[in-house]
């Protein structure tokens, strides 16, 4: 006697069919399970087998082997219980055979026969789309996420029991009430904030819009309490809204790193993480004998957010150069390399000074070589990476109260998005999508400077003694202010505002 | 540069002024010259970790009086000292680094350019033989040195408990006269220059006011203190620019107060500010934070 039912594995962000076989022959009672599996698979052997007795099935006293195949690729994680669980069941003749025909199968047990959620099932079942498969069983914990792939019919269960009816008479217990916005997430954003509850830093604010709409990436400088995390954490809802595609790209991330919450289904505001300075490289980047996505990868059309900048150890930062130039990380582990996307906006902060009080000399008392060694800390690759620098200020005793007038996220975002539709059509077809991804060989072509504005430069090098590394980098910026304006050429006021925003370099000011 | 000579007290070489200061050394290591004993000398001194007004203040004082034939004695420490150094130097005139450290030891690095042009325009003097390293307590001794060796001390900068404190004591036991920048009250680094004055220090309102104390102006100094300080320079601005030039200081401004004095919007005064510091009014001191250039 035989039976088989599909189901998928994980393999970074994408799916694989795994086939549970299961037969029974004589000989002695034994119930084995094969095919290079991991430790927890392993004992899924025990969980399968108790979630049956207390689901009412006893398994016969005969020689019961089960195999996932293919049996050359290594299984981990819980999502195959309830195929092994299902596939018992139609070899024992507890449901009709063939009954999983065209249909995969996905959840872990627990001792009852309670089906628990997993992870990545929206990577999973769009593997299982593309496979041709038309219906899926997944705990329903997981059927809100499920949903978000279109075009299948759905079966959420929270038990073997409810599978067992299903497959004898079709019966679906319905939880869709539940689900407020099925295929949507509900209640993803903790709390929306919003701009317009700072008051004050209007120079921090006009640079975070400047970022947002050429996706640069941006420093804050300012004395501690100034409201750097504040400015930061608003930066998402200014970014143009998630399209389906990028939805679906996010939300499959979070699938595989466990972190949608129970009935949470796709994510539809742009991620902000913000790791906390002790952060090991491997958490940046994604690690593990089978790598997790990193912070860097759950930032994805996101923004990362690096507080404390000088804090974070050198090699969790030099980690972020690869990720910042190809947009997205390949970790290479023994058991397979992975890649993993990671196309963040970098948003940093940092005090100025060891203190955090410079220039202020009436309470910051570093002398210039600490404020220069404070600065030395961050890496120079990282830092030619950063295409806007601002301060944040201190705030004044009117600032702290609330006001009524400031400009909302909303607004601002219109006129973010306004700016990256100009940008879509300049770079129609050419794989670049922001004015920060210009190359520097197409910079002549996408951001042409006349006469005037080419003398401000050479004035502005000469003067004002800025880097050539940094130059690049200001002609995009101002091209994005340049948008910001609704104008096809750049003009001397886009350049010199790119100027004022330009990037520290390592030698810091008065030296 | 010469060679390192060693002066004992005994020597007619030694100065004459610091000969008869208590705790005077047995003898002093020289490169180069010594101050002249028939010119006036002024030593400048203040905070190491100085602001933009006290870097300012430092250079303007100390290069008016080394054109007018003072010579300029200091610590030869990071701020205030080596900008008054820097200053009398670029000025023409001469100056003397009395130091924490042997003669051949540069400290600190950042002054290394001010070893190489004050030869011939100066010279260095230490009580601690060649390849001493710059050591804590030695900076507090050398103190003495400098106040002794000048005819007045002028403190530029300096908090209420500083190194400069140590030099302004030592000055007072040796009879020498000393002069304070004032500042504003709220502002900690001239703490203890404003406290000098209260206690009897003479205020230096400008470098006249020192010539005349040493006997080298003969009418009264201006009134209007930093006639000859501001305004020197005259920049061709447009009308928004002097706007925006106006409202900068010598202290630090951030691009929200010039935006909240201005009520122009956030871009144009970055655009603005920009154009000020290539035009060579305003630089950049911190970010998002400027100063006048006058």
């Amino acid at each position: 006697m035989y039976s088989c039912v599909k189901t998928l594995s994980l393999c970074g962000l994408n799916g694989r069919e795994i086939r549970v076989e299961a037969d029974m022959s004589e000989g002695l009672p034994v119930f084995d399970m094969v095919g290079y599996l991991g430790g927890e698979v392993k004992e899924a052997r025990e969980r399968v087998r108790t979630a049956l007795k207390n689901s009412g099935i006893t398994l016969p006293p005969k020689r019961i082997t089960v195999n996932l195949s293919p049996a050359d690729i290594k299984k981990s994680g819980t999502a195959y219980d309830l195929a092994v669980a299902v596939s018992l069941m139609e070899l024992l003749g507890k449901i009709p055979p063939q009954s999983t025909d065209g249909m995969v199968v996905i959840g872990e047990l627990g001792l009852s026969g309670n089906v628990l959620g997993v992870n990545g099932v929206l990577p999973m079942l769009i593997e299982a789309k593309n496979m041709g498969i038309t219906s899926c069983m997944v705990p329903s914990d997981n059927i809100a996420e499920a949903k978000a792939v279109e075009g299948m019919s759905y079966v959420g269960i929270s038990s073997i029991n409810e599978a067992r009816d299903f497959f004898e008479s079709g019966l679906i217990y319905d939880r869709d009430e539940e689900i407020t916005n099925p295929g949507e997430s509900n209640g993803n954003t903790k709390r929306e904030v919003d701009f317009s509850e700072i008051n004050g830093q209007e120079t921090a604010k006009r640079a975070m819009e400047i970022a947002a709409a050429g996706m640069h990436n941006i420093l804050l400088i300012g004395p501690p309490g100034s409201g750097k995390t504040m400015l930061a954490k608003r930066l998402p809802t200014i970014l143009p809204e998630l399209d389906p595609d990028e939805r679906m790209e996010v939300t499959k991330i979070y699938s595989v790193a466990g972190l949608l919450k129970d009935g949470q289904g796709l994510i539809t505001s742009r991620p902000f993480v913000a790791p906390h300075h002790t952060i090991s490289p491997a958490a940046m980047a994604g690690g593990g004998t089978v790598p997790r996505p990193g912070e860097c990868s759950l930032a994805h059309r996101g923004v990362l957010f690096l507080d404390e900048l000088p804090e974070f150890s050198g090699s969790s930062l030099e980690i972020l150069r690869q990720p910042m130039e190809d947009k997205e990380v390949n970790i290479a582990r023994a058991a397979g390399s992975y890649t993993y996307p990671a196309d963040f906006l970098l948003c940093a902060a940092m005090n100025p000074c060891k203190c955090g009080y410079y220039p202020d000399r009436s309470r910051c008392r570093c002398s210039e070589n600490d404020v220069q060694k404070y600065l030395g800390k961050i890496s120079g690759p990282l830092l030619d990476r950063i295409d806007i620098c601002v301060e944040a200020s201190r705030l004044e005793y009117k600032d702290m109260k609330s006001s009524d007038n400031n400009e909302r996220s909303s607004e601002i975002r219109k006129r973010v998005e306004k700016a990256v539709e100009l940008q879509k059509k300049r770079f129609e077809g050419t794989g670049i999508r922001f004015n920060s991804e210009i190359g520097v060989k197409d910079i002549d072509r996408y951001c042409h400077l006349g006469r005037r504005e080419e003398k401000l430069m050479r004035d502005a090098f000469e003067n004002i003694g800025l880097s050539a590394r940094a130059y690049h980098r200001m002609i995009r910026v101002a091209r994005t202010i340049a948008d910001l304006c609704g104008d096809d050429e750049i003009k001397c006021e886009h350049l010199s505002e790119a100027i004022g925003f330009r990037s520290i370099d390592r030698r810091y000011w008065n030296g | 540069m010469d060679k390192t000579r060693y002066i004992t007290r005994f020597e007619d070489e030694f100065p004459d002024k610091l000969r008869f200061i208590p705790g005077c050394p047995a003898g002093i290591y020289v490169r180069g010259d010594l101050p002249d004993p028939e010119k006036k000398t002024v030593a400048i001194v203040g905070a190491r970790a100085c602001s933009e007004y006290g870097r300012k203040m430092a250079s303007y004082f100390s290069s008016h009086l080394a054109a007018a034939g003072v010579q300029i004695v200091s610590g030869m420490a990071r701020g205030i000292d080596g900008i008054a150094q820097r200053a009398a130097l670029e000025a023409g005139g001469t100056t003397f680094g009395i130091l924490g450290s042997g003669t051949d030891v540069i400290y600190p690095e950042q002054n290394r350019e001010i070893y190489r042009m004050i030869e011939g325009h100066g010279g260095l003097i230490s009580e601690h033989p060649d390849g001493t390293a710059p050591l804590g307590p030695h900076f507090a001794s050398r103190n003495r040195i400098i106040s002794g060796i000048c005819d007045i001390l002028l403190v530029i900068e300096a908090r209420l408990k500083s190194g400069t404190s140590i030099t302004v004591a030592d000055a007072l036991d040796q009879g020498r006269e000393i002069y304070a920048v004032p500042g504003r009250l709220t502002d900690g680094l001239s703490a203890g220059c404003n406290k000098l004055i209260s206690e009897g220090a003479g205020m230096a309102l400008c470098p006249d006011d020192l010539l005349k104390a040493l006997g080298l102006l003969c009418e009264e100094p201006l009134s209007t203190s930093t006639s000859g300080f501001t305004g020197t320079k005259h920049f061709d601005l447009s009308s928004k620019e002097k706007l925006v030039f106006d409202c900068l200081d010598l202290y630090p401004r951030s691009v929200d107060e010039i935006v909240r004095t201005c009520r122009l919007s956030v871009s144009e005064v970055m655009e603005l500010v920009t154009s000020l510091c290539i035009k060579g009014a305003a630089k950049e001191c911190a970010r998002s934070n400027y100063i006048r250039e006058t």
